[in-house]
């Protein structure tokens, strides 16, 4: 075999198995990005979590990503990302402090739980935990009612929410003002 | 040259204390013993814990079309110059489910040397009752400590950071504080003022 042949089959040879690495590498993306997002917890995390310690399943809403959009142009932007699990049937009474360590443990960093009501019955449960994000405000709710378990992460944006909850205060007002005019009149 | 390196040394540690110290004032306090045995005996628990940050985002969702009422833009200046609210509240199925030592474990727990109590209202023979404490600094009040105890409930605010005690209201029913809490403080102001 001439040196040039020699040169070209190795060159090839570089090329499938940069090509082999490639495909492997394009192929577990998916998973190694779903292991990442796994890690920093949040909602997926928090769910998860909960479907595993007490052997229940989340319906996730249908067309929620729609919603979300919905959601965001309808507040402009105030309220986006909008995540819902709904879990029914919960079996027996939810230990309040298990609860509380279990979501702490799944939520990841930067979460910060600002409220917690519980009773000892372990019906009723809440857990309300907030994140920082930028001019942002990451809400994430998990929420005991006896049997049904609700869990909630929605990221707000606090001015343009309020400027949005301001401006329907002044048009309900204007109608307000408006249906009195007329029942005077 | 030896003795200049210890005095030095001491030194250097006495200002890492002090800033230290200075950073625990700051904060809000991790619950105490005591709070975690009466949650477990509370047929109900209300936790609510917001620190600075939460605070400087909480004010942004308070009524922006006050702002131009002066009043109101100061006590939501207030609110977002706050460096921590912690509320607990205990809800007991029958009477008598926490002790008086309880009642000072909390007090000791919260108050170090620089709170005053404004208020200590007790019935005489009965634990119930209300504490205010205030804490100051330089003469300004720096924090607001209520320990109200009900037969059948026991609520803790501890509220640090600058507060204008004139618009102490704006806080009532915000942030998890009871009403009766702020209704308190205004009753110990105007006992005060006596």
């Amino acid at each position: 075999m001439s040196r040039h042949n020699q040169r070209s089959t190795k060159t090839a040879t570089w090329w499938s198995a940069a090509l082999v690495l490639g495909g492997i590498a394009a192929a577990m993306t998916p998973a190694i990005l779903l292991a990442a997002s796994g890690s920093g917890g949040g909602f997926d995390e928090v769910v998860r979590g909960i479907e595993s310690r007490y052997h229940v399943h989340a319906n996730k809403i249908p067309f929620l990503g729609l919603i979300s959009l919905v959601a965001a142009h309808a507040t402009h932007g105030g309220v986006h990302s909008v995540h819902v699990a709904e879990i029914e049937h919960m079996e027996g009474p939810v230990d309040g402090a298990e609860l509380n360590a279990l979501v702490a443990e799944h939520v990841g960093p930067g979460w910060q739980r600002i409220v917690r009501d519980t009773n000892r019955s372990g019906d009723e449960q809440s857990l309300i935990y907030v994140k920082p994000q930028g001019s942002r405000l990451g809400m994430l709710v998990v929420d005991l009612d006896h049997k049904e378990m609700d869990v909630v992460e929605v990221s707000i944006n606090p001015d343009k929410l309020s400027d949005e909850i301001s401006e329907h205060r002044h048009s309900r007002e204007d109608n307000d003002d408006r249906t009195a005019q007329d029942d005077s009149e | 040259m030896k003795r200049a390196m210890v005095w030095a040394s001491m030194l250097a540690l006495g200002v890492g204390i002090s800033t230290v110290a200075a950073r625990a004032q700051d904060e809000l306090p991790p619950p105490s013993p005591i709070e975690k045995t009466l949650a477990e005996r509370a047929e109900h628990v209300t936790e609510v814990t917001l620190d600075k940050n939460m605070l400087a985002f909480a004010g942004k969702f308070m009524n922006k079309d006050k702002d131009d009422d002066k009043d109101e833009k100061e006590a939501k200046e207030m609110i977002q110059g706050l460096r921590g609210v912690y509320v607990r509240d205990y809800e007991f199925d029958k009477d008598n489910e926490y002790s008086a030592e309880e009642l000072e474990g909390l007090r000791k727990y919260i108050t170090t040397s620089d709170w005053s109590p404004m208020v200590h209202e007790r019935t005489k023979g009965a634990k119930e009752g209300t504490d205010v404490y205030l804490k100051m600094i330089n003469g300004q009040v720096q924090g607001l400590f209520v320990l109200d105890a009900e037969p059948r409930e026991l609520s803790l605010v501890l509220i640090l950071g600058p507060i204008d005690m004139d618009k102490i209201g704006a806080l009532s029913g915000n942030f998890g504080i009871p009403k009766q809490a702020v209704k308190d403080v205004k009753k110990a102001q105007k006992e005060a003022g006596k």
